[in-house]
């Protein structure tokens, strides 16, 4: 038996959860049949769109447009609210049902789980998985086949919906080389950008280019794509950690900064971090550690502090984290800073308690749509005005600049 | 059969292996009046878990206005819900 990799991905996921949840309470319309839309608030035509339904991407309906020009280019689209709890249900009924298939099955994103399995035929496997999908769950789902990650996400996103790809490395030549430059996983705005500037508009270009000249351009991502573009990647299918102890960044600075402004934005650059990736987690921090290193002579202090309640709020993290580093900081030069949340637990069992800050479950729906996002678009889309003209990043901790996030590691 | 999904007031029994059962349930009419029905056979039983969300499903035969009729009746699990969902 051979070792497969699948890549299982819903398809427009939150607009067919909310389909199959209105169907199943008695809605006549199948938002899937019509130009439909999960976005913002309707009725004050704010928000932006989250997802779309086919015939609303036909009428130039896209992801992350705001409402109103949504409704411009597609005056009957039906819009409807999004219900993250409805969806955060349906991700996992369709992991439990994958992992009924192989115990090595990690979820990627909310829509998107792979899977690792030996077996004799991955096809036949993949049409059960989906059917039983279907059947069961309501909704469709694209699959790739591969041996590893990369191809097997490339094989997924080829024609949609409710179809099955292979994407085997003797076939990477005919089915993923002639695809635009962009449609490679981790090849974002910016890189595709410098990309067609040197001429290089399909993957087959990429994967055929000199990989030192795309490190002379790119470093180390330049180096990454042109691997991805081959079809080489050797991520191993992690399976889910729900016992994650805690979760920190950290960054050493291009500067020393002896200046409360500079060091209160690098610790909020690093908080947004955190905060992104405890939410990711769908989980809450209950304490909170800052950590500095000075400029010269190394050295540099750490301090905690457990807050009364649990949280998953960036900027109850960043108050906190703030304070502390006031407390320990010696107004001496730091060149390195350091946030990390400790005492997890998942988001679903919260408590509430009178202590709660005011307004918490919109606070809660805007950090939520912030992420989502920042992981569509990259960081940069969306910032704290004070960052502007910092020079500062303003999410900060070990990812690549501009690119996916969260999900953009196999 | 059409779909309904009209929510109704019901008095069910539930024993002692967690089985719920519908027994008669209570709506007010196209006619704005107050109409009691009662469930006189089970005669199918099953489970959806469509969107993730949990249903039980009845096709059920009463006794409604002297005819005897057979239609499905549905069980929300998250929400404790009752609904007319075909007739
Ligand atoms: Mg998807």
């Amino acid at each position: 038996m051979k070792k497969y990799i699948f890549h299982i991905d819903a398809n427009s996921a939150y607009l067919s959860w909310q389909a199959v949840y209105d169907l199943q309470h008695g809605n006549a319309i199948d938002l899937r049949n019509i130009s439909a839309a999960i976005g913002g608030d309707k009725s004050k035509r704010k928000g932006i769109i989250l997802a779309k339904s086919l015939k609303a991407k036909q009428a130039g309906v896209k992801t992350g447009q705001p409402l109103f020009e949504a409704l411009k280019v597609c005056p009957e689209l039906t819009i409807v609210s999004p219900n993250y709890q409805l969806y955060m249900k349906c991700s996992d009924e369709m992991t439990a049902i994958i992992q009924t298939f192989s115990k090595k099955v990690e979820r990627f994103s909310v829509d998107e789980c792979f899977m690792e399995l030996s077996c004799e035929n991955p096809i036949v496997i993949a049409y059960q998985i989906k059917e039983y999908i279907h059947k069961t769950l309501g909704f469709t789902v694209n699959i790739g086949i591969s041996t590893n990650k990369l191809l097997a996400k490339m094989g997924s996103e080829l024609e949609k919906p409710d179809k099955i790809h292979t994407m085997f490395k003797e076939e990477i030549m005919e089915k993923m080389w002639p695809l635009p430059v962009n449609e490679l996983f981790m090849v974002g705005r910016a890189t595709y950008k410098k990309l067609t500037k040197y001429g290089i508009n399909t993957i087959g270009q990429l994967a055929n280019s000199d990989i030192d000249f795309l490190n002379q351009i790119m470093k180390s991502h330049g180096r990454l794509i042109w691997h991805y573009a081959n079809g080489l990647d050797s991520s191993p299918v992690k399976k889910d950690n729900r016992k994650i102890k805690g979760i920190g960044n950290s960054t050493t600075t291009p500067f020393d900064v002896d200046d409360i402004r500079y060091a209160s934005l690098f610790i909020l650059s690093l908080t947004e971090m955190v905060a992104i990736r405890l939410r990711a987690n769908n989980m809450m921090c209950h304490v909170v550690h800052v950590s500095y290193h000075r400029a010269s002579k190394g050295g540099g202090q750490g301090r905690q502090r457990k807050l009364i309640t649990p949280t998953d709020q960036t900027n109850t993290i960043y108050q906190t984290a703030l304070e502390l580093f006031k407390e320990i900081w010696d107004e001496g030069p730091v060149r390195h800073f350091g946030v990390r949340v400790t005492m997890l637990n998942t988001a679903n069992i919260y408590q509430r308690s009178i202590f709660d800050e005011k307004n918490l479950e919109k606070k809660r729906r805007l950090n939520q749509n912030i992420d989502l996002l920042r992981v569509k678009y990259g960081s940069q889309t969306i910032k704290r005005a004070s960052f502007i003209a910092s020079g500062i990043n303003n999410v900060n901790g070990g990812v690549h600049d501009n690119y996916p996030m969260m999900t953009s590691l196999l | 059969m059409k779909i309904l999904m009209k929510s109704v007031d019901m008095i069910c029994v539930s024993n002692k292996d967690g089985k719920i059962s519908p027994i008669k349930y209570k709506f007010v009419g196209k006619d704005e009046q107050i109409h009691i029905v009662k469930i006189n056979r089970i005669l199918e039983r099953n489970e959806e878990r469509l969107a993730g969300n949990r249903m039980y499903i009845y096709k059920v035969m009463s006794i409604i206005n002297n005819s005897q009729r057979v239609y499905e009746m549905k069980y929300e699990l998250a929400t404790c819900k009752w609904y007319i969902y075909k007739m």
